[in-house]
C-alpha cells in the first residue's frame, strides 16, 4: 500500500529562508558562502512498508521527522533521496483547518476545504447535512470562521476531512482536539473506519492512543528509524528509553 | 513542453471545482464588508476610466484627429489594467496560500490561475462601462462614431490570447517570488514603466520610426492594437495579426508554464 524505500530528506538551515535581494547577491558571486550552509537531514535512511488495512504509529520525540514522514507520504514534499510509493487515495488530516479561510462563513468553508480535499460539488452537498451534524456547530453555520475558537475550528476540520472513507488516512495528533465528548467521538469514527480497511498513518505523543489503535509502531529518532514492529514492544522500549534520560 | 500543457490541462479538468472554489473565495473575501459588493466591479474600472478620461481629454488635452480619443483611451485601459492586476495577483498566489501548500497536496499550478481568472471576471465586468462609452461615442459627421461590428466577435479570441499571456507571465512571476520577494517591490516599478511604454493613452505614431517597431513587439499593444482596429476602424485584424496574438499568448504560456514546471518541488523549502 505505502512504501517507502530509503527515503533521505534535506534541508539547508537559514539559507533556505533568507531570500533578501542582498542574499541572492552574496550566493551569486561569493561561491565560499555557498559552501558554508549547514545541511540537516530531518529523515535518513527510512525504509519500511505499509501493508492494506495496518494501522502505523509514529513515535518519537519532537523533531525526529514524524510530521516530516508524513508530508513525504502525502506527497506536499518530494523527498531528496529514495521513493516514496502509495497506491490510493490519501486524506491527510496533517493539520486541521489549514484549508479555512477565516474570512468566509463555516458554510463556504466546508465547501472550500471539501474542494482542497478533492470532493466534488455533488458529493458534498448530499454530505453537507451529515458534515454539520457531526461536528455539531448548526447554529454557526453562517459566522466567519476566525471568530471560532480553535476547538470549534478542529471540530468543523475533522468532520470535513473524516466524511468519506479514505483508503489511507494520515493524522498528525489531532484526536486531542474538542472537548472530551468530542475527543470520543473522533475516536470512535477512526475506530470504524479502522474496521472499515482504511490504512491509517497515525502520529501521536499520547503512548495510550497508540496502543489503542496501531499494530504497528515505528520509532524514529533524528530522521532515523530507532526501531519498528509489534506495538507493545516499541511502546516499552520507547518509554523505557525517555524514562532513562530523565 | 507539450506535456506540462497537457499537465495543466489534465489538472485544470480534474480541480475544476476547486478552481471554481478558490475563484469565489477571492470574490466573497474581497468584497465581504462592502455595501456596493460586486457592484464594485463594474463601478471601480467606470469611475477610474472617468478620472483617466478627464485628466488626459481635458487637463492634458490628448485628441487625436478622426478618432474617439476616450475609446482610444478606453480599449488600452482595460487590457493594460487586467494585465497588472492579474500579473500582481498571481505573483502572490504561491506565497499567500503557503500554509495550504505547506500541509495539503495540491497541484500548484492552479493558484496562479485562479488569480488570473478571478481578475479576468472583473475585466469582463469592466468591459460594460467600455460598451457603453462606445454606444454613446461622439457624433458621425466628425468620424468619431463607433460602431458595434459583426467584428466584435473576434474580440473573445483576442482576449484569450491576452489571457494566455498573463497566465504565462504569472507563472514566471509566482515563480520567481517564492526565491526572491524582493520581486513584488520590482514588479511594481517595472509595471509603472511599462504602462508609459505601451501606447495607452498617446499613439504610436508620435514615436520616431525605429522606435516604433520596438514598441510593436510589446504584446500588449499587440493585443490593444488589434481591439482598437475592431472597435475603432471597424476593420478585422489581419489573419496574420491574429496568428501573432495566438504565438505571443501561447508562447508566453509554454515558457511560463515550463519555468514553473522546473521549479515547483523547490517552493516548499522557501515558503
Amino acid at each position: 500500500m505505502i512504501r517507502i524505500n530509503n527515503v533521505g530528506m534535506r534541508f539547508n538551515l537559514g539559507i533556505e529562508k533568507d531570500n533578501s535581494l542582498k542574499m541572492v547577491f552574496i550566493r551569486l558571486f561569493d561561491k565560499r558562502k555557498r559552501i558554508k550552509k549547514s545541511e540537516f537531514w530531518a529523515l535518513k535512511n527510512v525504509t519500511f512498508n505499509v501493508e492494506k488495512g495496518d494501522v502505523v504509529g509514529l513515535i518519537g520525540s519532537n523533531g525526529a521527522g514524524k510530521s516530516t514522514l508524513l508530508k513525504v507520504v502525502s506527497g506536499v514534499m518530494k523527498p531528496t533521496e529514495g521513493s516514496v510509493e502509495v497506491d490510493g487515495v490519501i486524506s491527510p488530516m496533517i493539520e486541521l483547518g489549514a484549508g479555512f479561510d477565516g474570512d468566509l462563513t463555516a458554510r463556504e468553508n466546508i465547501y472550500l476545504n471539501g474542494a482542497i480535499l478533492g470532493y466534488s460539488k455533488e458529493f458534498l452537498d448530499s454530505k453537507f447535512d451529515e458534515i454539520v451534524e457531526f461536528s455539531e456547530l448548526k447554529e454557526f453555520l453562517d459566522v466567519p470562521v476566525k471568530n471560532f475558537s480553535s476547538g470549534m475550528v478542529a471540530k468543523l476540520a475533522f468532520s470535513i476531512s473524516t466524511i468519506v472513507d479514505p483508503e489511507i488516512l494520515i493524522v498528525d495528533e489531532i484526536l486531542s482536539v474538542g472537548d472530551i465528548k468530542f475527543q470520543e467521538k473522533s475516536k470512535n469514527k477512526m475506530l470504524s473506519m479502522i474496521k472499515g480497511g482504511t490504512t491509517v498513518l497515525y502520529v501521536s505523543h499520547s503512548l495510550e492512543s497508540i496502543k489503542e489503535l496501531c499494530n504497528k509502531v515505528v520509532w524514529l529518532e533524528h530522521g532515523k528509524v530507532i526501531m519498528m514492529g509489534d506495538t507493545k514492544e516499541v511502546c516499552e522500549a520507547y518509554y523505557d528509553k525517555q524514562l532513562k534520560n530523565n | 513542453m507539450i506535456q506540462s500543457i497537457k499537465n495543466i490541462y489534465y489538472n485544470i479538468v480534474k480541480y475544476k471545482f476547486l478552481l471554481q472554489q478558490l475563484v469565489m473565495r477571492d470574490f466573497k473575501v474581497k468584497y465581504k464588508r462592502s455595501v456596493l459588493g460586486i457592484l464594485w466591479s463594474v463601478l471601480y474600472p467606470l469611475l477610474m476610466m472617468m478620472v483617466m478620461a478627464i485628466v488626459f481629454s481635458n487637463m492634458f488635452k490628448f485628441s487625436m484627429e478622426g478618432v474617439n480619443y476616450l475609446v482610444y483611451l478606453m480599449t488600452g485601459l482595460v487590457v493594460f489594467n487586467y494585465f497588472s492586476e492579474a500579473t500582481n495577483n498571481a505573483m502572490g498566489a504561491i506565497i499567500g496560500n503557503s500554509t495550504l501548500i505547506n500541509k495539503v497536496y495540491i497541484p500548484k499550478y492552479i493558484f496562479p490561475v485562479a488569480k488570473c481568472i478571478f481578475v479576468g471576471i472583473n475585466f469582463v465586468l469592466s468591459l460594460l462601462p467600455l460598451l457603453l462609452i462606445i454606444i454613446f461615442s461622439g457624433n458621425a459627421a466628425e468620424g468619431t462614431k463607433c460602431y458595434i461590428n459583426i467584428y466584435y466577435l473576434l474580440l473573445p479570441f483576442i482576449y484569450l490570447c491576452m489571457f494566455m499571456f498573463v497566465v504565462g507571465v504569472g507563472y514566471i512571476l509566482a515563480t520567481v517570488a517564492v526565491f526572491l520577494r524582493d520581486m513584488i517591490y520590482i514588479w511594481g516599478i517595472m509595471i509603472t514603466i511599462l504602462n508609459y511604454f505601451t501606447p495607452i493613452f498617446y499613439s504610436i505614431t508620435i514615436l520616431p520610426e525605429s522606435l516604433q517597431t520596438i514598441f510593436k513587439l510589446n504584446p500588449l499593444y499587440i493585443y490593444i492594437n488589434a481591439t482598437r482596429e475592431i472597435i475603432l476602424n471597424s476593420t478585422p485584424p489581419s489573419p496574420l495579426y491574429l496568428l501573432i496574438c495566438f504565438l505571443s499568448g501561447f508562447g508566453m504560456l509554454v515558457i511560463g508554464a515550463f519555468i514553473f514546471k522546473k521549479k515547483q518541488n523547490k517552493f516548499i523549502y522557501y515558503l
